[in-house]
């Protein structure tokens, strides 16, 4: 077993893409469920506005690639209305069916033959990045780094404008959730009649927050087409959402911090399990006996069994995760 | 002694997670259905032949038709023709790009592919999620042939009727867990999977037929939502976790328990091998297979018997109270913590059966349930959160709902207009159409 590789993988997963975006979507996530107690369960259609945003502007409507943002911030505002108007008067679990099912929605659309010249179908949307590529100051055939932390010029930009704009977003929440406008939204996590008793309308806050945490998410989705370099409708199913949610609440529900760090430790768990499990069965399946108890195919699926089994047994043990307090994270359900 | 205690509930839970894992690895293990064989990798072509006048439902096979497979530069790889049914298997060397082409001249007279785009189809290395890769070829008679507006709605209609009395079953169980414990499972939909996967390894792998394997099917059903109550939900419950945070608790066990169904029955969709191969009944216009016809009577067998019995037995009436109010209920005599395992119970068992049907109706896979979920949600908030005769009438009616619009959507995006169902309903009447007018919010 090439332990080296493998551990080299491993810490390569805690600053790679995969980490950055997962980092950026916690934090929106973070924003509406840590701190205002938002169950968003469609996370994964935020980032698809982002996604899309950007991909439409090449597929659809002939524009230059920065238009991409105002428009994705469009979709996320009519997306936010969409699942906030309903839902954000009644209990908290009308907002968890209805987000998912509209991320369910919203990527059976843009995976649709119907629209097809809108979105791409299941091929989805490439040939739309140019523009971010030619500001690109690295050499994309190269690779750049020292020790285990070596890029290839192609990825290094997306490395380093991701975790920007991960500083960015970290400072932005932990700003805001310090100001008058953090203390409103805290206090509706924890009595949203007390709040409504001091004459705030709650109900905006609680759609603002929805809105700026989409707009967050957002970001995470344009990271990762950028990177990729193309637009997947498969990037954004459901259960991309779950995943971050358990980088969240690893991490530590309503602390900043706690999404960055959740975020890179979720990767640096599932590369290493993922990195040794696929070692382990490279050269066929393992066996005892004739009883076989895992084979290459199966891979992903025990990897994704355990990112279950871990929120499961977070929430249940430790809800407030690595770094968050358990007397502020009593979540209760209204 | 204390600490103790709740140490000996953390090794239960810890255990009853495992042994609830194993039951289900060692109630398929010998099976090896994972399907895959080594590192091989293959594309697996498939030519169906859709019928409109029957419905998006009624496919036959292709049989005699080449389909070629080029690397993406255009390198051919190989090349065969279907067989019987409908299906070739074209191995290739690596997870990689493909083209597949399917050779027009070779289709039987009479047949052309429905969407002519769709003659060549490129295959993403990142689509082989397991070592195979299928695609399918939809051939059809030139559209709508001899299908009359008419025939066509009460072809859908019938569709519709068999769809919503397997989302009325299934949704029973998850509208009255939340009316009994104010738990909103999102891992319902592996409950239904849990049914349809069972029910493969006895019909297939075991070859007991399905009017025999079945009752033992929905009894394991009903064991398995006993389980998850006893192991996960009470335990979670008396330890005073909110219920928000059995909330994300049910998620992730959905996500678990998803997997566990991917490891071991692998990512394709299987067929239930009792009465798959039917011709259709023709009554009226109605295209409809005897199986299909069986299913949905005892569909409304089944669900005329639930209504009956929460509506005259002294348990179902107990049901009901306890869904109503839990502390009024609980302070006139009833056993709540009973009533809510018999909810489990008969949720568990009633979303096996809905799994069984799905899996006669369609195939089995191991997304089944939880793709159906996101209906269910909406059936129950349409009849009311809570009330288990809304999700009876909520659940029927939308599944009709979605059928029916498949005549004016395409049937990818059928499902669509259940969410605009769920949303207005949200906006007018959150409480749902047999829920008290009371706040919710």
């Amino acid at each position: 077993m090439d332990w080296s590789q493998i551990i080299q993988n491993t810490i390569l997963a805690a600053l790679g893409v995969d980490a950055i975006y997962f980092a950026i979507a916690a934090l929106g996530l973070n924003v509406q469920f840590g701190y205002t107690g938002l169950v968003n369960f469609g996370q994964a259609a935020f980032m698809a506005c982002g996604s899309y945003g950007l991909g439409m502007t090449a597929q659809y409507f002939g524009i230059g690639l920065w238009w991409g943002i105002p428009l994705g911030i469009v979709f996320v505002i009519i997306l936010a209305l969409i699942v906030g108007i309903p839902t954000l008067r009644l209990r908290a679990d009308y907002l968890a069916i209805v987000t998912i099912a509209v991320a369910e929605i919203v990527r059976l659309f843009v995976r649709s033959v119907k629209f097809n010249y809108m979105f791409g179908g299941t091929e989805g949307i490439s040939n739309f990045s140019r523009d971010y590529r030619e500001l690109n100051p690295f050499d994309p055939g190269a690779t750049y780094g020292f020790g285990p932390f070596t890029f290839s010029g192609y990825t290094l930009i997306t490395v380093l404008v991701g975790w920007v704009l991960v500083g960015v977003f970290a400072l932005f929440v932990w700003q805001l959730m310090r100001s008058p406008w953090g203390r409103v939204i805290k206090g509706i996590r924890e009595d949203e009649d007390a709040v409504r008793s001091l004459g705030k309308n709650v109900y905006f806050y609680k759609l603002q927050s929805l809105i700026l945490g989409g707009i967050i998410g957002m970001f995470a989705g344009m990271v990762l087409s950028l990177d990729r370099g193309s637009v997947q409708p498969d990037n954004y199913s459901r259960d991309v959402t779950f995943y971050i949610l358990t980088a969240l609440v690893l991490g530590g529900l309503a602390k900043v911090a706690g999404s960055v760090v959740g975020a890179m430790l979720f990767w640096v768990i599932f590369v290493f399990s993922d990195n040794v499990l696929r070692e382990i069965t490279r050269t066929g399946p393992l066996r005892i006996g004739d009883f076989t108890i895992i084979q290459s195919t199966q891979v992903g699926a025990v990897n994704y069994m355990f990112v279950g089994l871990g929120l499961m047994l977070l929430m249940t043990y430790r809800p407030q995760g690595l770094f968050g307090n358990k007397t502020e994270m009593a979540l209760d359900g209204r | 002694m204390l600490g103790l205690r709740f140490k000996f509930r953390a090794v239960a839970l810890k255990t009853l997670l495992f042994v609830s894992t194993g039951l289900i690895v060692i109630g398929f293990a010998p099976s090896g259905v994972s399907g895959a064989t080594g590192d091989e990798f293959s594309i697996i072509a498939s030519v169906q032949n859709q019928t409109l006048v029957d419905g998006s439902t009624s496919r036959t096979p292709v049989e005699g038709v080449t389909i070629n497979v080029l690397k993406a530069d255009g390198t051919p790889i190989g090349e065969a023709v279907t067989g019987k049914d409908g299906l070739c298997t074209i191995s290739v060397p690596s997870r990689d790009d493909y083209v597949i082409e399917l050779n027009l001249s070779t289709l039987p007279d009479g047949l052309t592919l429905i969407d002519a785009e769709k003659q060549k189809v490129a295959v993403n290395r990142d689509l082989f999620t397991t070592n195979t890769k299928r695609v399918t070829f939809f051939t059809g008679e030139s559209a709508n042939a001899g299908a009359s507006a008419s025939e066509r709605i009460l072809q859908r209609l019938s569709d519709g009727i068999r769809l919503g009395l397997i989302i009325a079953m299934c949704s029973v169980g998850l509208s009255l867990v939340f009316g009994t414990t104010g738990l909103t499972n999102f891992a319902h939909g592996e409950m239904v999977t849990f049914g349809g996967l069972v029910a493969f390894y006895f019909n297939v792998i075991l070859e007991i037929p399905i009017l025999i394997s079945g009752p033992v099917v929905i009894l394991m059903g009903g064991l398995f939502g006993l389980l998850l109550n006893w192991g996960i939900f009470a335990r979670l419950t008396k330890r005073g976790v909110t219920l928000l945070s059995q909330l994300v608790v049910t998620v992730g066990l959905s996500l678990m328990l998803r997997n566990i169904y991917l490891f071991q029955f692998g990512g394709r969709t299987k067929q239930l091998s009792s009465y798959s191969k039917q011709v259709n009944l023709e009554i009226g216009p109605i295209g409809i297979t005897p199986r299909d016809l069986t299913t949905a009577i005892l569909g409304v067998i089944i669900l005329v018997s639930v209504a009956l019995f929460l509506q005259r037995s002294r348990l179902g009436k107990a049901i009901r109270a306890v869904s109503d109010n839990v502390q009024l209920a609980s302070a006139t005599g009833i056993d709540t913590r009973k009533v809510i395992k018999i909810v489990w119970f008969a949720g568990g068992a009633l979303a096996a059966t809905g799994g069984i049907f799905r899996g006669l109706d369609e195939q089995v896979s191991f997304s089944m349930g939880s793709d159906l979920l996101f209906l269910m949600f909406a059936g129950i908030t349409l009849g009311g959160l809570g009330s288990a005769f809304g999700a009876l009438i909520g659940g029927f009616f939308i599944g009709i709902f979605v059928e029916m619009s498949s005549l004016y959507f395409p049937s990818e995006l059928k499902v669509a207009p259940a969410l605009f169902i769920l949303i207005v309903m949200l906006v007018v009447r959150p409480q749902g159409l047999l829920g008290k007018s009371q706040r919710v919010g």
